[in-house]
């Protein structure tokens, strides 16, 4: 479903991914690790369709379609969703608003009839139920006045309510104590399916104890140095990634 | 009077004086014969010529063919309505209902037997001390609003003043009003200028109002003219004590837009609410000029203006709050937000202090940014067209100061006309 060929990215001339690959197919979760640096979040700004990234080569299929012709709205309707890393607080936009919005262009982009209200209300309490968030968050503005479990667990709620195909997940482990880590980490799994795949960008292993990857690539300078499976997560934990360089330089 | 002045004020001192407040005209036209045009080397017009106004000869508005108000009423909204095309009332198309405790009635039809009471408060407020269109005003606008709401009158429906103009050459309209709440009487007014035809045009309004003591109001201001409309508005209130005043000056449309907002606060214990909210694009210039006196003690105003400006367009603020020295224990701020949309747009913000007193709280502040790159492109990541998310972060921004508004279908409108910009 997602097919990343020889793919360069910069911003500013500075470049930061330097020729990547990667295949993934429905249902699969790929795990990618790496130093601070390495480009793991580019990668995921990029396949979003941040536009201060110039892609300078390569290609980006999603279902056979070139990816970066696409702005992000086209993207987010393909079926692309972004878990960023810092969910952005939008004061005076309430939660509601914001996923009738969101909900709606996204099946205007697919062809769907718009939800009505009253179909909308029982889509988001069905769906705030399923991933456990707080039903008071959603009467206030986006993010505004959320804990930081409490915004990334609002990122794994969108992502359910807008059914996508490929799920990137920038760091969402990131600044989270253990319970919360459990509870987003459930939810994902619950939202896991046969067609929905899954890229987890994180720093630490233990995110991998929850949300078990069925392949973990190593990112460092631009490029996957290695690929492996889950045990690779554990093998990087309590060696770190030096190895990996005196490895690529033998 | 210099020839440039000299040929401005001609446009309005070809007819005779008006025949109310027959002292106080003569007096404005003899003041009128000092004074001349402001200039950008004023101070106070720093950021706004009057270039624009003097390209122009202007008629004084006549005739006009309004048959239908319907598409300028506001939806919801159960109002009296009164209607001026082209300055001059209009009885036909204005509806009013009958009530003992209240008087509203145009200028030109006040009667003979009301005229003392008029004229006790007409132009005791607008001075006119550097202020030539005041002056022009003062001497020459016959038509208007006078409203009386007598002493614990509350009145349930709102007043709609509507505005039309209806020309088909280079206009001036000028329009004058008087509100005068007596003790605890209560008022909501909205007051809308519309343009039905793009021809320049040139609008000198001066509205006083005289809130007594523990009265309360609601003054809604919609400028909603044409791109060719240019205007000068002066607004003066005056609060006894007790008193409440929330007003809004919403400013959508014209080319050229001059507001002088100016509250004295006499009485103890009042509270002014000063919303401000304009949103320009293509070559619109705003300059909202206010300025709130705090003379006695235990007084709040609170002084919101956010502006989003597009294109080449451009604003100027300019708030004073001004706290005498006997008015300990006031609370006071003001705050000037602006979001440009393009590189080409701009703002020029002056908040200014100037206390007395020793005794007082007060904040001024003023930002200007971009629209939030970051919020946009979360919006857009999850599906929302470029142009919908700069609508949500417009709404966003702008709802601060609507949903303010006591009058709900006033609001519901004025989300609608901005939806319609995009």
């Amino acid at each position: 479903m997602l097919s990343i060929k020889n793919l360069h990215a910069s911003i500013e001339d500075k470049a930061i991914l330097k020729g990547l690959n990667l295949e993934v197919k429905p249902g699969e979760v790929h795990a990618i690790m790496g130093p601070n640096g390495s480009g793991k979040s580019t990668l995921a700004s990029v396949l979003a369709g941040k536009d201060d990234y110039e892609i300078t080569d390569g290609e980006v299929l999603f279902h056979g379609k070139d990816l970066m012709e696409l702005a992000p709205e086209e993207r987010a309707g393909e079926g692309v969703f972004l878990a960023f890393q810092y969910p952005v607080e939008i004061p005076g936009v309430s939660m509601t608003n914001f996923m009738r919005a969101s909900v709606n262009a996204v099946r205007e982009y697919r062809g769907q009839e718009p939800l009505t209200a009253g179909q909308f209300l029982k889509l988001m309490k069905e769906k705030q139920e399923l991933v456990k968030l707080d039903g008071k968050l959603t009467k206030r503005s986006v993010n505004e006045g959320f804990s930081g479990g409490e915004k990334k667990r609002n990122e794994i709620f969108q992502m359910s309510m807008l059914e996508p195909s490929l799920v990137l997940m920038d760091e969402t482990d990131s600044g989270l104590d253990i319970d919360a880590l459990r509870i987003v980490s459930e939810a994902v799994n619950t939202l896991r399916s046969e067609k929905r795949s899954f890229i987890v960008i994180t720093h630490y292993q233990r995110l991998l104890d929850y949300i078990v990857p069925d392949f973990v690539h190593v990112l460092s300078d631009g490029q996957i140095v290695k690929s492996g499976g889950k045990e690779l997560a554990l093998e990087l934990e309590e060696k770190g990634y030096d190895w990996l360089k005196e490895e690529a330089l033998a | 009077m210099d020839s440039k002045t000299n040929s401005f004020v001609s446009q309005f001192s070809a007819q005779p004086l008006p025949k109310t407040a027959p002292a106080l005209r003569q007096a404005a036209a003899t003041q009128l014969k000092e004074m001349s045009l402001p200039t950008t080397r004023w101070e106070a017009w720093k950021y706004t010529s009057v270039k624009p106004l003097l390209e122009h000869s202007f008629q004084l508005a006549k005739g006009g063919n309004v048959t239908d108000i319907t598409p300028f009423l506001i939806p919801g909204l159960e109002a009296n309505v009164m209607v001026f095309v082209n300055g001059k009332y209009s009885e036909k198309l204005s509806h009013v209902d009958k009530d003992s405790k209240l008087t509203i009635n145009s200028l030109s039809s006040i009667t003979s037997d009301q005229l003392s009471a008029f004229e006790k408060d007409f132009g005791q407020l607008a001075s006119l001390d550097e202020d030539i269109f005041a002056a022009i005003n003062a001497a020459y606008a016959e038509e208007g609003v006078w409203v009386s709401v007598k002493k614990n009158k509350a009145i349930e429906k709102p007043l709609h003043i509507l505005h039309l103009t209806d020309v088909n050459e280079a206009s001036a309209v000028q329009s004058r009003n008087l509100f005068v709440l007596e003790a605890f009487a209560e008022v909501k007014v909205v007051e809308s200028f519309h343009s039905l035809s793009g021809q320049a045009t040139f609008r000198n309004a001066v509205t006083e109002w005289v809130v007594g003591e523990n009265a309360r109001c609601e003054y809604v201001k919609l400028q909603l003219e044409s791109q060719e409309a240019m205007g000068v508005d002066r607004t003066e209130v005056h609060q006894a004590k007790d008193s409440q005043v929330q007003l809004f000056t919403i400013t959508l449309g014209g080319a050229w837009v001059r507001n002088n907002l100016h509250f004295h606060l006499k009485g103890e214990n009042t509270s002014s609410v000063l919303n401000g909210l304009y949103m320009l694009d293509n070559k619109q210039h705003v300059d909202n000029h206010t300025l709130v006196d705090h003379f006695a003690p235990n007084c709040y105003s609170n002084e919101l203006y956010k502006g989003i400006l597009d294109d080449e367009s451009s604003a100027a603020f300019r708030g004073k709050i001004h706290v005498h020295q006997p008015a300990q224990k006031t609370n006071a701020y003001q705050s000037n937000r602006n979001v440009l949309l393009s590189n080409t747009a701009s703002i020029n913000t002056k908040p200014q202090l100037e206390i007395y007193a020793d005794d007082v709280k007060c904040s001024h502040g003023a930002t200007t940014g971009q629209m939030d790159e970051d919020a946009l492109f979360y919006l857009q990541a999850r599906g929302i067209p470029l142009k919908q998310a700069q609508q949500l972060m417009v709404f966003a921004f702008a709802g601060e100061t609507i949903e303010k508004m006591g009058m709900e279908p006033v609001a519901e409108y004025i989300e609608r006309l901005i939806e319609n910009r995009f």
